[in-house]
């Protein structure tokens, strides 16, 4: 493969992200919407929104580092789309893996943590407190479907996981083989995206607390364009982790929107856990889960 | 006379001139000359840090008892040679300056400071050189002690701490002491290659005895659970250069006596072999889970430090689990991971110490409680302390996460999954903890008593600059450390590992580092663009902040940082129960009564009548044999 090809699928692929996240979003709210009887958004509000935010006259900084952190934020996400391969663009997939894509996206999560703590407001710090502790609280179980899933294919390569499950059909995707790796990745996945019931880090319904208090104008609308990069990735990572990725751009783009729509859909009916009980839950059950599927799929 | 005597002689005058003209403002400096010159001859000898030439050797030599104790440099010696000359480069530099004035005029001993670190870089120098047992027990017993001398440099604390080392030390000293003379009551010999000759034929038991005897001696330098308990405070309450080279380097003189000991003359195949009875594992297997319990527990106790330094500290015993953990792992992928992460970690830790002492320079305290707000005022050490904890964190793009990759990725291949989470576990600990540290210092609200505070003077900032870089490049570039690191591989025996100036090329998953890092860069460029693109924003004051409605002033404290993860500590803080302060007083208790149960049985009660038995048992051997 040429490099300006390569370079050419680096430009496309966080365009894409960008687009599949706002439609994600919609989506979520929509569901949402529905599931307290309300009709919810129109089709361009995700769009709106930014739009919005970005075009604010009132746009309060606090200094250097608050900038950077959205930076970061967004960077992050733009870059870790890169590592994950859709059909058609394989992208860095062969240079990176699943361990640095792992890592990755811890980048963003560092950035909004710095730029929230430069607002000087503990509200904000608590937030950020809530929200790494939430990392440590997914990531476990997290970690043990990557090692599954590395171990199963043989490879820590994305783009030779999905080659290898494409090849032989639903017999060979990782759902088949590796089920209950599949189902702690389903339970950790709403953590992962921030959502309910585990966004009380987020905090999105109160004022004054959570990362967001001291966020406005295009910080908000950094974040939002952040927050469609993290279902994306999610999504996409699940889709190729366990569904086989996408054959072609109608099956990519049906699993990945499947991926967020069911875990969603339930989510919206548990109510809000709290950070402790966040880690309780995730080190119980997804982990329980987890090494049963991993000493099931290893043996 | 070689380039190693050169080397060697060298180093020795810097502890000459130190201890004649530390004191002196000029005598830091010529110091710091001193060690660039080191580092000079150092690389005059890269060919064996690029496998071309295999070992250099010293013309010193002489002969104790009929053993000839000699000196040389291989592959292994030179790559900690290196960083040990750098980290004692950067902490004379940083001391050389302002600091070492104010140092002075506060009433510390300068000079004493400047003779104990040059004292430890010779010392090390002549560890790393040794070319059989017996010098490299000298190496050994030098290095325990300039270690002493350096902690002992600080407050009564210190003190209290390094004669704590000490207890340590002395006890490592006899453990590896005893296993040298089991080797030589086998192999008659201190040699290296005897010793390697003799392992095959040894019995297991004999295997054992000396695989405890040395780990344990070893260990305790490296503090490795469950000897862990001396290090933190020891090196934290060192003055900060000091630290900062204890920090990045003194305790992987323990690593490197293993790797040469365990892993060149024993052979990480033979104790695969060693199986312990009624387990699943070998003797390799429990080092693994011995460097695992290293990374974790020493991890989550630096999450709950209050003292800048002392968090620091206590990630610098985790960070040598994975080392360990690397290295024991014995693939290419593995060891390289393992080696690589020496030379990581002590460039990063050198500099978060150097930080942090720079921010004791000018606000005078490490609290974490104490503090907040200062990148305001310090941007370019908060700088600094953030490429380093990215590193510590094992993050892209610096060089932390290339030697962490490298262990994971060796985990996979080993398939050995509760490694690899246990390893995740210490990683997302130190996410926690750092950014704790890097929140209480230079994040949120600024105080009242530090509006005032000015950047570190340059020669504080210039070695941490330094070093830095070092952090980035080596991550953007890894295979130049990579050269050295395979390098090594070959001359202690392990599998090389194939690289590339960016990284590792396998079939099943490889890492770029080049690409990764530009892409990441281009990221933030794309998302400095999307930034920029939204309407100019307004500065405003940290005060002019939401507060529920309250008025915020200047003498409200409106910070959050003490008991920063509660969630968290609800969780696992019951399970903190000190339960290894608990050993070691319960170890220290026995020994007292021990001592005092001799003492008493000796001196006080009936002394003739224990006499009397000795020599009757003494004479009816004499006259049976």
């Amino acid at each position: 493969m040429s490099i300006s090809h390569l370079i050419l699928e680096l430009v496309l692929m966080p365009l894409v992200a960008f687009l599949a996240g706002l439609l994600m979003v919609l989506m979520m709210r929509r569901i949402g919407a529905r599931l307290q009887r309300r009709i919810g958004p129109p089709f361009f509000q995700p769009l709106y929104d930014i739009l919005k935010l970005y075009g604010k006259k009132t746009q309060i900084s606090h200094g250097m580092i608050h900038e950077m952190g959205i930076i970061m934020a967004v960077g992050g996400f733009v870059a870790a789309t890169t590592l994950l391969p859709v059909p058609g663009m394989d992208g860095l997939a062969d240079k990176g893996g699943i361990i640095t894509l792992t890592y990755m996206l811890m980048i963003p999560s560092l950035g909004l943590a710095l730029g929230v703590g430069q607002c000087a407001n503990p509200n904000g710090s608590i937030g950020i407190s809530r929200a790494l502790t939430a990392m440590l609280a997914y990531d476990i179980p997290f970690v043990l479907v990557v090692f599954g899933a590395a171990y199963v294919y043989g490879t820590t390569n994305l783009a030779e996981m999905i080659a290898i499950q494409q090849h032989q059909g639903v017999s060979s995707w990782g759902i088949t083989q590796m089920p209950l790796l599949a189902l702690a990745g389903m339970m950790t996945l709403p953590a992962i995206m921030g959502k309910q019931p585990f966004e009380i880090y987020v905090a999105p319904a109160e004022i004054a607390t959570g990362p967001m208090v001291e966020m406005g104008g295009k910080f908000m609308g950094g974040l939002f364009v952040m927050q469609c990069f993290q279902l994306y990735i999610a999504s996409v990572l699940y889709a190729t982790l366990f569904l086989g990725g996408g054959e072609n751009w109608i099956s990519f783009l049906v699993k990945i929107f499947l991926v967020v729509e069911i875990p969603m859909s339930i989510a919206f009916l548990f109510p809000r856990y709290r950070t402790e009980d966040v880690l309780r839950l995730m080190w119980k059950w997804p982990v329980m889960v987890g090494i049963i599927g991993l000493a099931m799929a290893m043996n | 006379m070689t380039v190693l005597d050169q080397l060697l002689v060298l180093s020795a005058l810097t502890v000459v001139v130190t201890l004649l003209a530390g004191n002196r403002s000029f005598g830091g400096w010529l110091a710091t000359l001193m060690y660039a010159g080191q580092g000079i001859l150092l690389w005059q000898m890269s060919g064996l840090g690029y496998a071309a030439t295999p070992v250099v050797e010293s013309s010193l030599s002489f002969q104790v008892l009929n053993q000839t104790l000699h000196w040389r440099f291989d592959a292994l010696s030179w790559f900690f040679a290196l960083i040990t000359v750098g980290a004692g480069l950067c902490s004379s530099w940083f001391s050389s300056g302002e600091w070492g004035q104010r140092y002075r005029q506060s009433g510390g001993k300068l000079g004493l400071l400047h003779f104990a670190l040059a004292f430890n870089v010779f010392s090390m120098l002549m560890l790393l050189a040794s070319g059989e047992l017996l010098s490299m027990f000298i190496g050994w017993e030098l290095v325990s002690w300039a270690s002493f001398l350096i902690m002992a440099i600080g407050s009564a604390t210190a003190t209290r701490y390094a004669m704590r080392y000490l207890t340590y030390a002395i006890a490592g000293a006899m453990a590896i002491l005893g296993a040298m003379a089991l080797v030589y009551s086998i192999t008659g010999s201190f040699e290296f290659d005897a010793f390697k000759a003799a392992v095959p034929a040894m019995s297991p038991s004999m295997l054992w005895m000396l695989f405890g005897l040395f780990a344990v001696g070893f260990g305790i330098k490296m503090a490795l659970l469950p000897f862990h308990l001396w290090q933190a405070k020891a090196y934290a309450e060192t003055p900060g250069p000091g630290a900062a080279f204890l920090g990045a380097i003194s305790s992987r003189m323990g690593l490197f006596a293993l790797v040469l000991v365990l892993v060149q003359l024993v052979g990480m195949a033979q104790l695969a072999k060693m199986e312990i009875p009624y387990t699943f594992l070998s003797a390799r297997d429990l080092l693994a889970w011995i460097a695992v319990f290293t990374i974790i527990f020493p991890t989550y106790t630096a999450l709950q430090q209050h003292d800048a330094r002392r968090l620091l500290a206590w990630h610098g015993v985790g960070q040598t689990g994975y080392m360990l953990l690397g290295i024991v792992i014995a693939g290419d992928l593995g060891s390289a991971g393992g080696l690589m992460h020496v030379f990581n970690y002590a460039t990063y830790q050198a500099m978060l110490f150097l930080v942090v002492t720079a921010v004791i320079h000018r606000t005078g305290t490490s609290d974490l409680n104490k503090l907040g707000g200062l990148v305001a005022r310090m941007p370019i050490s908060f700088f600094l302390l953030l490429i380093g904890i990215i590193g510590l964190a094992g993050l892209p793009p610096m060089n932390g996460f290339v030697s962490k990759w490298l262990i994971y990725r060796s985990l996979i291949v080993d398939a050995n999954p509760l490694l690899f989470v246990a390893a995740v576990i210490g990683t997302l600990g130190t996410i926690l903890s750092v950014y704790k540290l890097i929140h209480n210092i230079f994040l949120g609200q600024l105080r009242l008593e530090h509006t005032e505070v000015e950047e570190a003077p340059w020669s504080m900032l210039l070695p941490m600059v330094l070093l830095a870089a070092v952090v980035f490049v080596t991550g953007y570039f890894p295979g130049l450390v990579l050269d050295w690191v395979s390098a090594v591989q070959g001359a202690v025996g392990l599998p090389v590992l194939a690289h590339h100036l960016g990284g590792v090329a396998m079939d099943k998953g490889g890492l770029d580092m080049i690409w990764i890092v530009s892409v990441l860069l281009a990221g933030f460029g794309i998302g400095t663009l999307v930034f920029f693109a939204g309407g100019r924003s307004k500065r405003v004051h940290q005060l002019d902040n939401y507060a529920g409605g309250h008025f915020l002033t200047a003498e409200t404290r409106y910070q959050y940082s003490d008991n920063f993860y509660p969630g968290l500590m609800h969780l696992i803080g019951p399970w903190y129960r000190k339960s290894f302060r608990w050993i070691e007083r319960g170890f220290v208790s026995f020994i007292d009564i021990l001592s005092q149960a001799m003492q008493g049985i000796y001196r006080n009660t009936h002394p003739v009548l224990y006499l009397l038995a000795v020599v009757v048992i003494a004479l009816s051997w004499v006259v049976s044999q």
